[in-house]
């Protein structure tokens, strides 16, 4: 039994704050980058074990770069970016034109950049819904991983469901016209913490 | 092997073959495959184990999800009641901790693998196959019939190995 009642309404609410919060982060990359990124609508997943494994948008064996940071405070959650390992590249094409050849290449200066890059959106994302809500949210620094696509996002779920009745993910992507470029965005909250929010915004 | 589909076993979830057919994992980062075989009636069950024990109240209990719950559950799917479950043999895949530096240290992937060794151990069922901890993914298949096993990992050549002497399969004539 799913102990968080998500009517649509609240489903709304989340999705919207979905929204407000990783506008505020797709912004902060675009002034980082120079380049023009655009959302999509976010969706809010209820999760139970079956729909684990549907969550992975990419093809479950393909290579992706990760980040996930701890989130305390008033809405205290997981934080998760996800690149296809082209879209990394991009990143790294942009931020400091170079790239890794390969997974073997993959040095400490590339790892710094996904990882700056997923503190600075987190804490834009943050900062986005501590404005609406007054909550008062910080984060931990970034862990950084490189992957099959299923085995990170999988290591992401488990661990955020780790001594939890039940799993709620907001889940965004965003891209960018200008390149082959695709990012995804998780937000994993402790569902116990949601009554909290769903209370300062009246539903 | 690669012909034949796979029945793969999802996050929690848990597969049976008897006498043909292919068993496996996509992408254990800190889960763990855990397959139990009998070579009395050939047949194998596998568990995509997520973590070490099970928390109150668990909203969506999958047998397979727990290690504490998974084992139990793989040797009903074997009709092998605990007390023999000595004449099985097991194999350990995955278990991986692919984060590092994680500030929240959970050791997810370490406990997986620590329980179910300890489990097993107590039901004194060998393992005589791990390809576990470290920091990378993976994915696995299994062939019931010829115990052939094959493990994937991000960035390097599958491994294949021939299991049938350690699972004690006869070799048929072909």
């Amino acid at each position: 039994m799913m102990t968080t009642t998500l009517n649509e309404l609240r489903t709304d609410a989340l999705r919207e704050i979905g929204n407000i919060g990783l506008g505020g982060a797709v912004t902060a990359l675009s002034d980082l980058t120079g380049v023009l990124f655009t959302l999509e609508a976010p969706q809010v997943h209820q999760i139970d074990t079956r729909t684990l494994s549907e969550l992975c948008w990419m093809a479950p064996e393909s290579l992706v770069v990760g980040t996930v940071s701890r989130v305390n405070g008033d809405w205290p959650g997981e934080g998760a970016f996800l690149f296809p390992w082209d879209s990394a590249c991009v990143l790294w094409q942009i931020l400091v034109q170079m790239q890794p050849s390969g997974l073997d290449d993959l040095n400490e200066l590339y790892q710094s950049v996904i990882n700056e890059v997923s503190n600075i959106m987190l804490g834009n994302y943050l900062q986005a819904i501590s404005q609406m809500t007054g909550f008062t949210m910080h984060m931990e620094p970034p862990a950084f991983a490189a992957d099959m696509a299923m085995a990170v996002l999988g290591s992401i779920l488990v661990e955020a469901l780790y001594g939890q009745r039940e799993l709620l993910a907001i889940e965004t992507a965003f891209k960018t016209p200008e390149h082959e470029f695709k990012g995804y965005f998780l937000y994993l909250p402790e569902t116990g913490n949601l009554e909290k929010l769903f209370g300062i915004l009246g539903i | 092997m690669g012909r034949m589909e796979v029945k793969l076993a999802g996050m929690g979830e848990i597969v049976f073959a008897k006498g043909a057919g292919v068993l496996g994992c996509i992408g254990l980062g800190s889960c763990v495959g855990a397959l139990l075989y009998d070579s009395r009636t050939q047949a194998a069950a596998l568990a995509h184990v997520m973590l070490p024990d099970a928390n109150e109240g668990d909203a969506f209990a999958l047998p397979g999800k727990y290690a504490t719950t998974a084992l139990p559950a793989l040797l009903r799917t074997l009709d092998t009641p605990p007390a023999l479950a000595a004449r099985l043999k097991a194999i350990l895949i995955g278990g991986g901790e692919l984060f590092q530096n994680r500030s929240q240290a959970l050791r997810i992937g370490e406990r997986n693998v620590e329980t179910l060794q300890r489990l097993l151990r107590e039901l004194r069922i060998e393992v005589v196959f791990e390809h576990i901890l470290g920091s990378s993914g993976r994915s696995f298949e299994f062939d019931v019939a010829t115990g052939l096993i094959r493990v994937r990992a991000v960035g390097g050549a599958p491994m294949e190995k021939d299991l049938s002497a350690a699972l004690g399969i006869l070799r048929r004539a072909a």
